[in-house]
């Protein structure tokens, strides 16, 4: 891209807001009787390169680039333990929740190690899950310090989430026999207690 | 807004083609601009001077640049298909169930500071005082992003061994999980 034509999209993506309504007689008679230097001056300044309004949900984060405009995008050196092992552990885990989460179906419930499998099982699931929307919603390109700081939030959450359920499960009847009690509640008193 | 570019971008065009064409006839001014371009004499000129340009004001330039970029995808004009809706709903409903599941972990882990009763015996007599249609409404609320994460997730584990990927495949296996979805989130809600 030649810097002119980019300087030239900038200067007028944003002067856009000045846009006035498009009128094809109030734009003509000015073009049809002056040299096409004035014409460009005075047609509506319109966005070259996006033709789409911007609707910005949240504001651009800043923007940093490496090398130049027109190196290509940095690949990051390749490793299985953060590649492919990685990728495969994730899937090994989603694979295992769908017995654990069919068994207590089947079963009524799951017996007390089962069932702390399965906590785990959600725990690092919900943790790899999580991981991946910080991952896509905060770049690290441009917002290094609050990519580590929600990462670091979330092994914290995950810490102190992993204790809350190492106490309920030792303390109280489970999750999944938890899940049905409450479940069950409205329906026919006589569950609670029972079980 | 599309549309009004279109024109303004038309008129220039013409107007830089052939400057009489204006004079000669204003009523072609008037016509729609597709008209108008089929009429005129077609060529494109563009106003683009280069300019020697330092790269740091290249790259100041091309980063502001950036911040003026629209959104992609564009939600509100992008034609809504079960592809990429039922793949924005397992990132929602995956996350509704985790974000349960942590806040109850995290709250009886601290409940005791709080004095807060969050055992199940507690739990399960304060649900079963609450009116039939909330307690069908709060096992829908549970029900659904769990019936449909899970289902969908099968789905996606189907992927992930390189099957069913082609676009009709990934519609009809979309059709399915919703399918799926209904009939057992319905069931469990009932259970
Ligand atoms: C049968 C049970 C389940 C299966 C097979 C399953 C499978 C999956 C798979 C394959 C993904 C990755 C999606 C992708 O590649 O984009 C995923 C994401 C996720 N799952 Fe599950 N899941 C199950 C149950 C659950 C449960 C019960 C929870 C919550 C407690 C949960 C929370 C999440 C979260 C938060 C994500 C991340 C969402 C995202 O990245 O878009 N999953 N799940």
């Amino acid at each position: 891209m030649r810097p002119a034509l980019l300087r030239q999209g900038l200067l007028i993506t944003t002067r856009k807001a000045s846009v006035p309504k498009p009128s094809i007689l109030r734009a003509c008679p000015p073009a049809a009787i002056q040299p096409i230097t004035s014409i460009v001056r005075q047609t509506p300044r319109v966005a070259t390169f996006h033709t789409t309004s911007r609707r910005a949900i949240l504001p651009a984060g800043p923007q940093v680039l490496e090398g130049t405009a027109n190196d290509p995008a940095p690949v990051p050196k390749p490793s299985p333990t953060h590649g492919s092992y990685h990728w495969t552990f994730e899937r090994a885990l989603s694979l295992g929740l769908v017995p654990l989460t069919i068994a207590p179906f089947a079963y009524g419930s799951l017996n007390p190690v089962m069932d702390s499998v399965l906590v785990a099982a959600l725990l690092l699931h919900s943790h790899v899950g999580f991981t991946s929307i910080i991952i896509d919603y905060i770049p690290n390109r441009n917002h290094p310090r609050a990519r580590k700081l929600f990462e670091w939030l979330l092994r914290l959450g995950t810490l102190v989430v992993g204790i809350g359920f190492y106490e309920f499960e030792t303390n109280d009847v489970g999750l999944t026999q938890g899940v049905k009690r409450i479940w069950k509640a409205g329906s026919t008193d006589k569950v609670i207690g029972s079980a | 807004m599309l549309r009004q570019r279109a024109v303004q971008q038309s008129i220039r065009r013409l107007a830089a083609a052939n400057l009489s064409t204006f004079n000669k006839t204003t009523s072609l001014a008037q016509l729609a601009p597709p008209v108008a371009i089929a009429t005129g004499r077609h060529t494109q000129i563009r106003q683009a001077a280069t300019q020697p340009t330092s790269p740091s004001d290249a790259y100041s330039i091309l980063a502001s640049q950036r911040l003026h970029r629209p959104v992609s995808p564009h939600l509100k004009i992008y034609r809504p298909q079960i592809t990429w809706l039922l793949s924005g709903l397992n990132r929602i409903t995956g996350s509704i169930l985790s974000g349960g599941f942590y806040i109850f972990g995290a709250a009886y882990l601290v409940s005791p500071l709080f004095g807060w009763h969050l055992d199940t015996a507690t739990l399960a007599a304060g649900f079963a005082s609450w009116p039939l249609a909330a307690q069908l409404a709060a096992k829908m609320a549970v029900a659904f992003p769990f019936t449909f994460h899970g289902w969908n997730g099968i789905r996606h584990l189907i992927w992930d061994v390189g099957a069913a990927l082609n676009n009709q495949q990934v519609i009809r296996t979309g059709w399915v999980v919703v399918g799926l979805t209904v009939v057992s989130s319905l069931a469990l809600a009932l259970l």
